[in-house]
């Protein structure tokens, strides 16, 4: 198990005003933000990223991140990559519950159903297992004897 | 229920605020017709939004002093007719927003709070403007039997098994009969109001109309307090015949328990069977 907190990962998640997608990608990163990780997972404001907040794109820019998508029109990602850099993984939660449950009506969070709570935490295990791919490997290039080569932009010389 | 706001929050998910901002748009949407602009989506196409934030007066809801929402609209040119900011809403009821991202029962009351308000000052500014809160006309779909057609507003409206509508805005009511009741009584003959003043508690009785067949009582689909009457079946009690859901409207109400009340109140899916089933029994 990576135990390292200088090891930061950020999350730009869909903030779903659009879709019920976004409301299961909203309450999943927040779930994640209330777990103990071995590793830092910073939640970057995506509506703040679009205005312009520099702190966002500066960390999307320095550490390695993941988007979180709503549905698939992808907008955390094109954010990213539009203004700070490339991802280093995607996370779509219509994969996980369909095209058609992912574009249906948002919901307050206080509406949730036990089903969609299922949802939620679906996104967050697989969430919770990119997030500790990427550690690992800022874990394993921050040691000496690794063979991954390129940078994953946190300083540790990982793969982004 | 009327149109509202297009309602552009922040939806920010880094503070609590932003959390908050997305609740307050909800909640709006679930009380109104309000219609929700994503921030993130109107960045990145315009052509979904820009009808909505055309259309209807947009209100900005942001929540901390970034202001993001606040900087789309002004880049997007928008014309803002309401603004707040979830932290000095915060401030000003003296109440504190806990640093995570996660909305406890303080955070709800005040999303609670500020949507009560912002209803509030909609419903006050219609009223200055001279203009009825309610839609002067709706959209209907029919069920046809036999020759008999029978109107019912798919959108807005709730309904009771007394067939009695409610159109609710903010915390007023519109209540009236439906063509079900207009169509079985036959031509309407006499209108006896309630009292305005008077307070009516869920199923109780909102005055009567009776045609040649029958006399029919109405039966309140929600608790409140009479605050008009549609004085003109008075003297034109024809009018419920000619359309029950506009001109012949009946009672408006102040509503007082909403929220105890929604729970035996019929949507339009709900109660489009049960009007279907008498209309099959009655034979009118």
């Amino acid at each position: 198990m990576v135990v390292e907190k200088n090891i930061k990962i950020g999350v730009v998640s869909c903030s779903g005003e659009d879709c019920l997608g976004g409301t299961i990608s909203r309450m999943a990163t927040r779930k994640m933000m209330d777990e103990n990780t071995a590793y830092t997972v910073a939640t970057l404001c995506l509506p703040l990223f679009l205005a312009g907040g520099e702190e966002e794109r500066g960390f999307a820019r320095k550490y390695p991140t993941i988007a979180l998508e709503g549905c698939s029109k992808y907008c955390a990602k094109r954010a990213t990559e539009k203004y700070s850099g490339k991802v280093s993984d995607v996370l779509n939660v219509a994969d996980f519950i369909g095209d058609e449950m992912a574009e249906s009506k948002l919901l307050s969070t206080r509406n949730l159903t036990d089903e969609h709570m299922q949802m939620i935490n679906q996104v967050l295990t697989e969430l919770r297992k990119k997030l500790d791919a990427i550690a690992k490997d800022c874990a394993v290039a921050n040691g000496s004897d690794h063979e991954l080569t390129g940078n994953c932009g946190c300083s540790c010389g990982g793969n982004k | 229920m009327s149109n509202e706001y297009a309602i552009l929050p922040c939806n920010g998910l880094d503070k609590c605020a932003g959390c908050i901002s997305r609740e307050v748009a909800l909640k709006m949407m679930e009380q109104t017709e309000s219609e929700i602009l994503c921030p993130v989506l109107y960045r990145v196409t315009d052509a979904r939004y820009n009808k909505i934030a055309e259309e209807k007066p947009l209100l900005v809801v942001d929540g901390c002093k970034t202001r993001c929402a606040s900087k789309i609209a002004a880049e997007k040119g928008l014309k803002v007719a309401k603004k707040i900011t979830v932290t000095e809403e915060a401030k000003n009821r003296n109440m504190e927003i806990v640093d995570g991202l996660r909305i406890g029962e303080n955070e709800l009351k005040l999303t609670d709070d500020i949507v009560t308000e912002l209803l509030k000052e909609k419903e006050k500014d219609e009223m200055l403007e001279g203009k009825s809160i309610f839609p002067e006309t709706y959209e209907y779909e029919f069920y046809q039997k036999d020759k008999f057609i029978f109107r019912l507003p798919s959108t807005g409206f709730y309904f009771n098994e007394n067939d009695v509508w409610v159109y609710i805005v903010g915390n007023k009511a519109r209540v009236g009969v439906t063509d079900y009741v207009q169509k079985s009584l036959s031509d309407i003959m006499f209108f006896t109001p309630p009292a305005v003043g008077s307070e009516v508690e869920q199923f109780g009785e909102l005055g009567c109309i009776e045609s040649g067949k029958a006399v029919f009582e109405i039966i309140s689909p929600v608790s409140g307090k009479v605050t008009s009457i549609n004085d003109k079946l008075v003297s034109f009690p024809e009018w419920i015949n000619e359309n029950p859901y506009e001109k012949g409207w009946i009672v408006e109400l102040e509503l007082t328990e909403l929220e105890e009340d929604q729970d035996l109140l019929l949507d339009y899916n709900a109660y489009l069977p049960i009007m279907k089933r008498k209309v099959d029994e009655f034979h009118v």
